[in-house]
This record gives structure tokens, sequence and C-alpha cells, in this order.
């Protein structure tokens, strides 16, 4: 399978028109329809700023914290909803795999696609609640697009590699769900990363830290931070530690891709017989 | 993980050769989970025990034939005789496990009629989905849509939701579709006699007018339609061609199985 049967005319329709009728179906039969892409990232903001920023006092150090959090949270409800719909697709499509042949991949990006609108709809929330804060516009906005490129690779590779193991095994979304929640308090998006450090640095916390900022969804949302929000967050790139420490997320990502597509090309010959 | 074989499935554009399907030592066996292999735990547990956890099931045995371009091939057999499993190694749905499957041109498949249409969406949404799956851009539908409404004398119901379309509504819908789709061989399963008398006169017309210009495979259970629009016509048992003929002595020999 070469470049241009990949990318060719009908393949081309057939993604957009998948897309399409999966954005529409989302919020089917909703009262307040597409507005609840908006409003389910909000109000999961809203309750975790009420708790950690107002009653617990996360965040006090730092500058712009609302906007800082709701970066954080924004990111993750992408990540969060991206490889759970891409995982799935697979098998909610099952009708469609049965009965037509076409390149399967088209199904998992589709989905994923739908994902990355929301997420484009909840950056330009994110934009207006940073200049109400009186975050200052900066060229390094620029820079964002490249992070969530590299949030979208890891989600799109996870969501092959899984989607491909759930046509057998459903258990998969299941283990998926669990492994989350977890995940959620693996990566600092309501706790800031000094806390980890604490006042007095000593050896355990600091590896805890360098493992925290190893996972590649920690360093893109604090470099999507640090560009959009506030230079004096603590990134991948900028904390004390050894240059493998900094390359890992990069190469986890293009690990999961590779090893992603890969798998799920190989596989996608039985998923008509096996879905 | 079990390992499989896999066949070839060739696509070939040969404008002067006069084959259209070349299908020879097809064979093709599914892995039924025997006990209940589904899910992880007992994927693990049969490991354990050294049980496979699947059996084997044969469902084509061994079949060649060939098909000419322009002949109207109807495909017979009782349920489970391996038609459908045929028809989606020919579509590319399935993978040929042994021998070979040659085809030479544009093959547009109907395993189903209607695939993709959700209940959710209204008429005019699942008629633009539709074709998407059948390769027809947005703008070609939009040229076209206007025919496919008449055709399917659907005009006052195309901004309905599916859901509210009677079954045969919307079997008329898909079929308008589907008849859109140009290609050098047409595949179709169980399409035949949809709708009521007037509706069935229409596809009653379209049929006759692929025969001799089309290469077309139906699969069908209908000994009336064999006769009426195959040239030729095979008989399948048990993942095997048991007879291979003129539709009339294939008629006979289909309801001589049941004697």
């Amino acid at each position: 399978m070469g470049i241009p049967r990949v990318l060719n005319q009908k393949n081309r329709i057939l993604l957009k028109e998948l897309t399409k009728t999966d954005f529409k179906l989302r919020y089917q039969g909703s009262a307040l329809g597409y507005l609840w892409a908006l409003l389910r990232p909000l109000l999961m903001f809203a309750i975790l700023y009420l708790v950690f920023a107002m009653i617990m006092r996360f965040g006090d150090e730092i500058p712009h914290y609302p906007v800082y959090l709701l970066t954080g949270t924004t990111l993750w409800s992408f990540f969060s909803e991206c490889t759970s719909q891409g995982i799935q697709a697979m098998v909610v499509r099952g009708d469609l795999i049965r009965k037509v042949s076409f390149p399967k991949y088209i199904v998992v990006v589709s989905a994923t696609f739908t994902a990355l609108i929301n997420l484009a709809i909840n950056l330009c929330v994110v934009v207006i609640f940073a200049l109400l804060d009186g975050v200052e516009i900066s060229w390094s906005w620029l820079l964002v697009p490249v992070f969530i490129l590299e949030l979208y690779m890891l989600s799109l590779g996870i969501s092959f590699l899984l989607g491909a193991i759930n046509v057998r095994y459903r258990d998969v979304t299941s283990i998926w769900d669990v492994l989350m929640q977890a995940l959620f308090y693996a990566i600092p998006i309501i706790y800031p990363i000094s806390m980890v450090i604490g006042g007095e640095a000593s050896g355990a916390r600091m590896l805890a830290a360098k493992v925290i900022l190893a996972n590649p969804i920690s360093q893109v949302v604090q470099d999507v931070r640090y560009n959009l929000v506030t230079t004096s967050t603590i990134t991948t790139w900028s904390f004390e530690s050894g240059w493998y420490w900094k390359i890992i997320p990069i190469v986890v990502v293009t690990t999961v891709l590779i090893t992603g597509a890969l798998y799920f090309r190989w596989q996608s010959k039985f998923f008509a017989e096996e879905v | 993980m079990v390992k499989r074989k896999i066949g070839a499935r060739k696509l070939i554009i040969e404008p002067e050769n006069q084959i259209a399907i070349k299908v020879s030592g097809l064979h093709k066996s599914f892995l039924l989970p025997t006990e209940r292999a589904w899910g992880l735990k007992q994927a693990f547990f049969n490991r354990l025990r050294g049980i496979k956890g699947y059996r084997e099931q044969k469902v084509i045995d061994g079949i060649s034939f060939e098909i000419k371009k322009g002949e109207f091939v109807g495909i017979v057999g009782r349920n489970g005789s391996g038609k459908s499993t045929l028809l989606k190694i020919l579509s590319g749905i399935y993978y040929p496990e042994k021998g070979s499957v040659t085809i030479n041109g544009n093959l547009v498949p109907f395993i189903e009629l209607g695939v993709g249409f959700n209940p959710e969406l209204t008429g005019r949404e699942n008629i633009y989905l539709n074709g998407a799956l059948l390769g027809f851009s947005h703008k070609e539908m939009s040229e076209m849509y206007d025919e496919i409404v008449r055709f399917a004398e659907l005009e006052p119901f195309m901004d309905q939701k599916l859901k509210n379309y009677s079954s045969g509504m919307q079997v008329r819908l898909a079929f308008s579709i589907a008849i859109r789709a140009k290609g050098d061989i047409l595949v179709l399963d169980e399409v035949l006699a949809v709708g009521d008398a007037a509706f069935q006169k229409k596809c009653n017309d379209y049929f006759e007018s692929l025969r001799g210009k089309q290469t077309v495979i139906l699969v069908t259970h209908s000994m009336e339609n064999v006769e009426k629009y195959c040239s030729r016509a095979i008989l399948l048992e048990n993942g095997k061609i048991v007879k291979d003929g003129s539709p009339k002595k294939i008629a006979q020999a289909y309801l001589k199985l049941w004697d």
C-alpha cells in the first residue's frame, strides 16, 4: 500500500463523509446539540477549579492558574475522547466492515477527527479565557499546533494498536477506561509539578518529577502551557534531568505510532471476519 | 495469536482480456470460537490448558471458475453452502485462504442494500453517506440526487429521519442509490424484488437493461429470477461447485436438492 492509494480520492470522500456523520450523530437528539462539545469540558474545568484551586489552594504561585488549569483539562479531554472513540471505532462501525471493502484505517481516523474538531472549538474558548485573564498575546502561540500534532500522533497510534486488539478482545475498552483514570493523576493537570518536587527536593521526589515529565502527555500539556499561558511552567526540556529523560516522550510517540499502524495494517485483513 | 495463510486477490485492468473474473483453487475456512473464547481471560486460560479455543469450519472447499465479460451469472445453493462467503471474497471483504482470485476491471459489490444507513440521519443525509461508500463525491451525488429520489418515489420524505421510514421505503431508497453505481462488474447478494408491484416493475426494467451489457454476479434463492435474467448459473453445495451450466438446468438441480 503506497501513499498514493492511501490518500486517493475515493478514500478522501469516505473519510470526509464518515467524519461528518460521526460529528452529526454525537449530539443527535440533545436539546443543546453541539454546545455540549463546549459545555462538557467547561463543566469538568469548573468542578476541578472549585475543588483544587478554591478549596485546596493548588497553584497559588502560578500566574493565570485558571487558564493554566483549563489548558490542561482541554488537552486531557481531547486525548481521552480521541483514544476512547478511536479504540471503539472498528467495533462501532462493524456493520460497514462486514459489508464493504475499504481501507479500515479510515474508520479510526474519522473517529479521531471528531475529537480534533472538538479540540479546535475548545481551544478557542481557552484563548478567550486567556485574553480575559490578561495573558499577553505572543508569537509563541504559533508553536501550540506542533505540540497538538504530537499529542494527536500518540492518540492515533494508541487507537490503531488497541483498536486492532479490541476487535478480538473487547476487554480492551474496559481496561483502557481504568488506565485512563490512573493516567489522569499521573499527569500534572490539576497539580503543578512544583508540588511533586516539594520544598526540599529529595532524590525520590526528583525521580517522581522526572518520570511524570517523561510521559509524552505531560510533556505536551506543559509545553502548551509554557507557550500559551506562562513561561514559568516547568517543561520536560527546562527541568534539570539527563538528556535521555528529555527524548523519552518523542521516542514513545514515534514508537507507538509506527507499531500501532503496522500492527493495524497486518490485522486489518481479518477484521471483517472477527468484528 | 493464530497464524493464517493468505491467498491472492489480484486486481487487473485489461480491456482486451475477455475474462472478467478468474477464480482458481479457492479455499476458505473460518475459525469459530468453541467455548466462550471471547475475551482475554478465556484466551489466557485456554492457552494454559492447551486448548485451541476455536475450531475450523470449511466454507469454501476448492472452487475454480471463470466468468467472461457480459455474462449474467446466478449463484445458487442452500443456506450455508458458501454463496455469500464466495461473494465477500470476490468483493475483497474476506481474504482468500488458499488459491487465487483475479478481478479484471472495477468491481462494485452490494452485499446488502443500504450499508451504513443510519436511522438517526435524514433520508437526504443517508443518500450522501451511502454514496460515499460507493465512491461518489458530494458533488457527484448532488447531480444524481433528484433522479435517485424520483426513482425511489420518496420526494416528500427526504428531510425525515430514516427511522420514520417504513422498511419498504428504506429498501427503495437504498436500491435507487445502488443502481447509480457504475462498475465493470456488479456483485449482488439477494437484492432483487424490493418494494411493491409498481416498484418491482422498475427493478425488473433495470435488470433487463443490464443483460448482455454488464457483467453481473447475482446470489439468489429465486429460481424464477435466475431463469429470467441469468445467462449462466452455478450451484454450490458444501463449499464446492456441483453444477455449472444453463439457468434452466441449474434451477432443476437446485429444486432436486430437497428430494
